[in-house]
This record gives structure tokens, sequence and C-alpha cells, in this order.
């Protein structure tokens, strides 16, 4: 049996808000009880007399027994379950002007004419078949392409049902300082990210070794991530657009080479930029001088190219200067 | 769009015996065709009926759909307002609770009045009304008919009425009163008058440009394509030459985004048709304006009048058939 974690995404404790205050709301009593065929009483008139504080709670169970055990948790978005996560709370305005906006948009741009009848011509396929000059090629694996391993990802044409958009953004911060000193530049950088991220960071051990800063593979912990979907990460993008982007001095915008070339974008804040963060603005003393970290932000769009998911930010208004690659 | 169809479909019932006039639907109409061709017998009728054979000719336009995109976000749902404020009550039970020694030094003036708001309103976030969710009372998480904590503006402001307490409470000056400034209005001036000329009305909407041509018929911008000239240029064209240069317009894309089509009127009886009385296609290229104001003191168009106008206000100026052909390409919001 293996205890049930909480999510690391929410800031609460589950076992405290079990004991004190079940999330199963036992329902009110009415002092008269309602009768289906009772026309013209309306409901709300009736006063609340009592509750039923004895009532019989479902509470999900503590610890997983199986799938076999008649006590069983609820889907994870039933308010009683353990993994509950309330929200959302509004409906954000970036995500607002993209459906209004930049989505009819960028299908328009995208548009390609064939006239009826057309047939794209033949492409060679994308793995290479063996010449079976060898009895040995027989059920072979397929060759991968020429010039390179890597198979990049189809690019479909846009339509109405594939239109880029935003799936996730990343806020990573790799914090130099926390093993050669002490940990509360960790703590300081969680902080912040969970500032302005809304959400819960996870931190992350080293990999690689770097001499200089007295880092060790697999024993410091030196960098913190978030992950943002939906509400928050609208919130995020719209606070990082309008507010804190424009007020950055002599920002030319992302580099037009970042990208990994399968529709994620990359680009770097300056610690003194991400105090122009307003959640950390309006509370900046609260913060140990000089600790606020510098972050990498990954824009994750469900653009197939580079090209498309550049498209789509600069339509959010992420300006992209220098060369453009891919 | 199934343009391809529709189009083959208005030519091939011009082409065929006349059946429009008994009332019959299209789909029908062409299966009456189709099965008057398989038998054999009614050709002897066919040739008494048939009118001359008309190729129809079409002139072709460039029209330009010339929007406003939406400056403001939309007014939510009554659903929409209860569903948040639900989920914000849920949040307040669920979270952990929060930590006032951290943010507020025992004995500062901001303190204080936390004491006294938290007091006040029972609960740390203040936007959801008197609740508190670590009472014995937090069952109690509903709002009843008619309660105005879920809509937004009640929300803001409690948001700006808590700022501005704050302010005074805490500022060293207590003669001067502090003021936090408001956001703006949603309901604009150019709202309240119905000043349908104006770009700032209806801003949570989008706003299409119609112009009205001399005999007083509304239309968007629309001009033959010259020879040698392509849609897109056509639509620039069009743009400058009806609605002045005075506007930044940005033409998305290259390819049109919707057509619409306009008979000549048909041949009476006894008439022989005019093969040159065509009609005309008009394909409308979309364009966002980003600053100006439309002016026709210049136009070369003969056009009277202008309006911007949201999509449900198209219907009382447009052509019915018209509107119904341009429809789909307009944006919800």
């Amino acid at each position: 049996m293996s205890p049930m974690r909480p999510r690391p995404d929410v800031c609460r404790t589950t076992s405290a808000i079990w004991n004190r205050h079940p999330p199963c709301p036992p329902r009110p009593v009415r002092a008269h009880p309602i009768q289906p065929c009772a026309i013209g009483i309306e409901i709300n008139e009736l006063p609340l007399t009592q509750t039923f504080s004895f009532r019989y709670q479902f509470r999900s169970p503590k610890y997983d027994r199986g799938p076999l055990h008649p006590h069983q948790p609820p889907p994870e978005s039933h308010p009683s379950s353990r993994l509950f996560v309330p929200g959302p709370f509004s409906s954000p305005r970036a995500e607002q002007s993209y459906e209004s906006t930049v989505a009819p948009d960028i299908m328009t741009l995208c548009y390609v004419h064939t006239p009826p009848g057309f047939k794209p011509p033949p492409k060679a396929p994308r793995l290479r078949e063996w010449d079976d000059s060898s009895p040995y090629h027989k059920n072979r694996v397929l060759r991968g392409p020429r010039g390179g391993d890597v198979l990049r990802l189809l690019r479909k044409p846009i339509k109405f049902n594939n239109i880029p958009e935003i799936e996730r953004i990343t806020i990573h911060s790799y914090v130099k300082n926390a093993a050669a000193e002490n940990s509360t530049w960790l703590h300081v950088a969680g902080i912040a990210v969970q500032a302005i991220s809304n959400m819960r960071v996870e931190t992350f051990k080293s990999k690689s070794s770097v001499a200089t800063w007295g880092i060790h593979p697999g024993r410091d912990t030196v960098a913190v991530k978030a992950e943002l979907f939906g509400e928050n990460m609208y919130h995020f993008l719209g606070k990082l657009v309008d507010v804190v982007l424009p007020r950055i001095k002599d920002w030319e915008g992302v580099k037009g080479s970042s990208g990994d070339s399968s529709g994620n974008i990359t680009f770097g804040l300056e610690p003194e930029s991400v105090a122009m963060f307003p959640e950390i603005e309006v509370n900046y003393d609260m913060y140990p001088p000089k600790m606020i970290p510098g972050c990498h932000i990954t824009l994750h769009t469900s653009a197939k190219t580079d090209k498309d998911a550049r498209l789509l930010l600069s339509a959010m208004g992420l300006p992209f200067y220098g060369k453009i690659v891919n | 769009m199934s343009s391809g169809s529709n189009s083959a479909r208005r030519v091939a019932s011009l082409l065929r015996p006349s059946i429009i006039d008994s009332g019959v639907c299209r789909s029908c109409q062409e299966t009456i065709g189709r099965r008057s061709y398989a038998t054999a017998t009614p050709a002897a009728t066919e040739s008494t009926t048939t009118p001359p054979v008309v190729t129809p000719a079409y002139t072709i336009n460039a029209g330009v759909v010339l929007s406003r995109p939406p400056q403001i976000t939309r007014e939510l749902e009554p659903f929409e307002k209860a569903f948040f404020f639900y989920q914000k009550r849920l949040n307040e039970r669920l979270a952990l609770p929060f930590t006032k020694y951290f943010y507020f030094k025992r004995g500062t003036p901001a303190d204080e009045d936390w004491k006294k708001k938290i007091q006040e309103r029972r609960t740390a976030a203040r936007d959801i009304g008197k609740y508190n969710a670590y009472d014995s009372d937090a069952w109690n998480d509903e709002l009843l008919l008619g309660a105005e904590q879920s809509e937004p503006a009640n929300q803001i402001e409690a948001l700006v009425q808590d700022a501005e307490s704050t302010a005074n409470a805490t500022s060293q000056d207590t003669s001067k009163k502090e003021d936090i400034p408001r956001p703006y209005s949603r309901i604009t001036e150019a709202d309240q008058k119905n000043d349908q000329k104006s770009l700032n009305r209806l801003l949570s909407r989008t706003l299409y440009l119609l112009v009205q041509s001399k005999e007083g018929n509304w239309k968007f911008p629309t001009s033959p394509v010259e020879t040698g000239e392509t849609l897109r240029l056509a639509a620039e064209r069009t743009l400058s030459d009806s609605a002045g240069v005075n506007m930044n317009t940005w033409m998305v894309g290259y390819h049109p985004v919707g057509w619409h089509q306009f008979n000549a009127p048909r041949a009476k009886k006894g008439e022989t048709a005019q093969v040159d009385a065509s009609g005309n296609k008009v394909f409308f290229l979309k364009s966002r304006i980003m600053g100006g104001q439309a002016d026709l003191s210049i136009n070369t168009q003969n056009l009277k009048d202008f309006k911007w106008l949201a999509k449900e206000e198209l219907p009382q100026y447009l052509n019915t058939q018209y509107y119904s052909n341009i429809k789909n390409m307009l944006a919800d919001r």
C-alpha cells in the first residue's frame, strides 16, 4: 500500500483540510420539507434552520488499496477528491483575444489554395528502404533520413482544426549560487517563480558538473521549474507581454534563431526583468536584495515548425529580431 | 465554403429547362432534371420549352471586409460568473490559510488595517464577499438567487475600495485622501450616443465597415478587378478609393475569405436574353484597421455614407441574400 501523495502543484495540505472542514458540504435542512407537488413555494423563501453536522460525508480513501477494494477514490474532478484542484477562476484576456482575433487570422494567413483535382507531387519516404543487395536486409528496420538521424515533425496544412495554439509555458531558473553558498538562493528563486507563475515549483538536481561553481552532478539542487497550463498560462503571458517586456530597457525582442525547430520557442529574462512582474514589484522589499533570479521561459506551441510558432507568438505580442532561422 | 459545387449548380440550373417558377427547391430541381434525361420521351417537349442557351459571364469584383477586432474582454455569461465565484470560494476552502505574520509585521499600521478588515470580511480574499472557509458555517458557500457578489463590477469595486482604505490607513499624511483610479467604463460615450461612425463603440465586439452607395444600398467596399491586377492589389485599391488613405490597415493574407454573387435580372418570357447583361461575383478579402478612420470625402466610387457595425446589426442594412452569403465569414464576437 503506497500512500497517495498530494499533487505538488497546489499549495495545500490535504490531511489538515480533511480533518477540519470536509469539502463535501452537508446540505441545509429546510423548515418545511419540500414536496415535489408543492407548487408556488420558492426554495429561497424558506428559512434555514439547522445543519446535519452528523450526516454521512464521503471521504476519499487516504491510501490506494487496489482496484478491488470497495472504498474507491472519486474522479479527480470531484470536489471531494484529494487530487481536486479548483478553478478556473476567470476567463483570461489573452485567451479571449486568441480565440476572437488571432486564431481566425492565422487560419486565413496560412490558407493554401489548390485547384480542384490537384494532387501534390509525391515525396520521398521519410524512412528509406534497404536495397535488397544482401539477404540480411530482409525484415530489417527502415533506415533513417539522409544527413542525420533526426525525423522532423510532419507539418500538415493548417485548417480550422489544427490552428497553432500555445499549449504550455515553462519557467525555468538555474541558480548557480545554490551549491557554492547556501540554499537561501534556491528558496528565493522558488518563491519568486511561484509568485509570478501562480504554480508550485519543482526543484531539480544538477545533471552536469560545473567545477567553477562547485556543482557536482546528482548532489546539488540547482534549479526550479514551474509549468503553466490553461488559465495560469494565459494570465502569465498577458502580464509578460503587456507589463514586463515593454518596460525592459533596450530589449529588441526574442532572437529569431531561438526555437527547437518543432514549434517551441525559448528566451531568457534577466533578474531585473523578473523583478518587474507586478507580483514581485508590489512587495519587492520582501525579497532578499540581489537574490531574485533570472529565468528561461519556454513557450510550447502546437505548431509543428518554428515559423508557425513565430507567427502565433508575434500575433500574441511577442516581437522577434535578427536572423530568422527555420 | 463549397464554392465550386455551388457555382457549378448555378450554371447547371441556368442551362437546364426552367422549372424554377414551380416552387420546387434546388436539390429537387436537380433530381427532376436528371430524371428527364433518363427518360427518352420528353425530348419533344424539351425542345419547345428550352430558352436560348446563355453563357453566364461574370464581372469579378474585389471586396474588403475591414474590421476592428474586439478591444476588451467579452461580458461573462451568468453561468460563468456563478461558476467562477463558486470556484473561488471552493479554492478558499482548499488552500492553505493566509500567512499573515509573513506579510505584516506586528504593530505596524498595515497590520492594524489588516486586523480591522479581516474582522469585517472574515477571509483573506477580497472579492468573494463575507465568507469564512475555516468556520463551522463553511459549508454555506453558495450564493442565493439574485446575490450581487458574483458580478465582476462588484468584485472590482471591492478590490478598489480595499486598496483605497489600505492606502489611507498606512499613509503618513492623514490630511490627504488617497484615490485609487477605477478602471475605465466598458460603455463609452459613443455607445451611449449610438454613434455608428465611431470606432469606440461596442469595444467587446468586432466592428465591420459598411459603405452606402448613391442609390442607398449598403455593402462592403467593392470594386471590379482591373486587367493585370491581383485580387489583393484590387482590394487594397478598393479600400483607398472608397474609404480613403487616412487609415492604417493590414490585409490578412492573399486569399478571399468569402464570396457573393448576384445574377443579372432574368429575361422575361418572349424576350431574348442578353448575353452582356452579366452578373457580378464579389470575392471578399479580410483586413484589419490598426489606426485612423474612414473618410469618404475623396472617394471615387460615389459613396455617400459609412458605418461601423457589429455582426448582429448588419442584417438591418444588408440585402437578405447578401447577408446570408457573407455571414459565415464574420467572427462570432
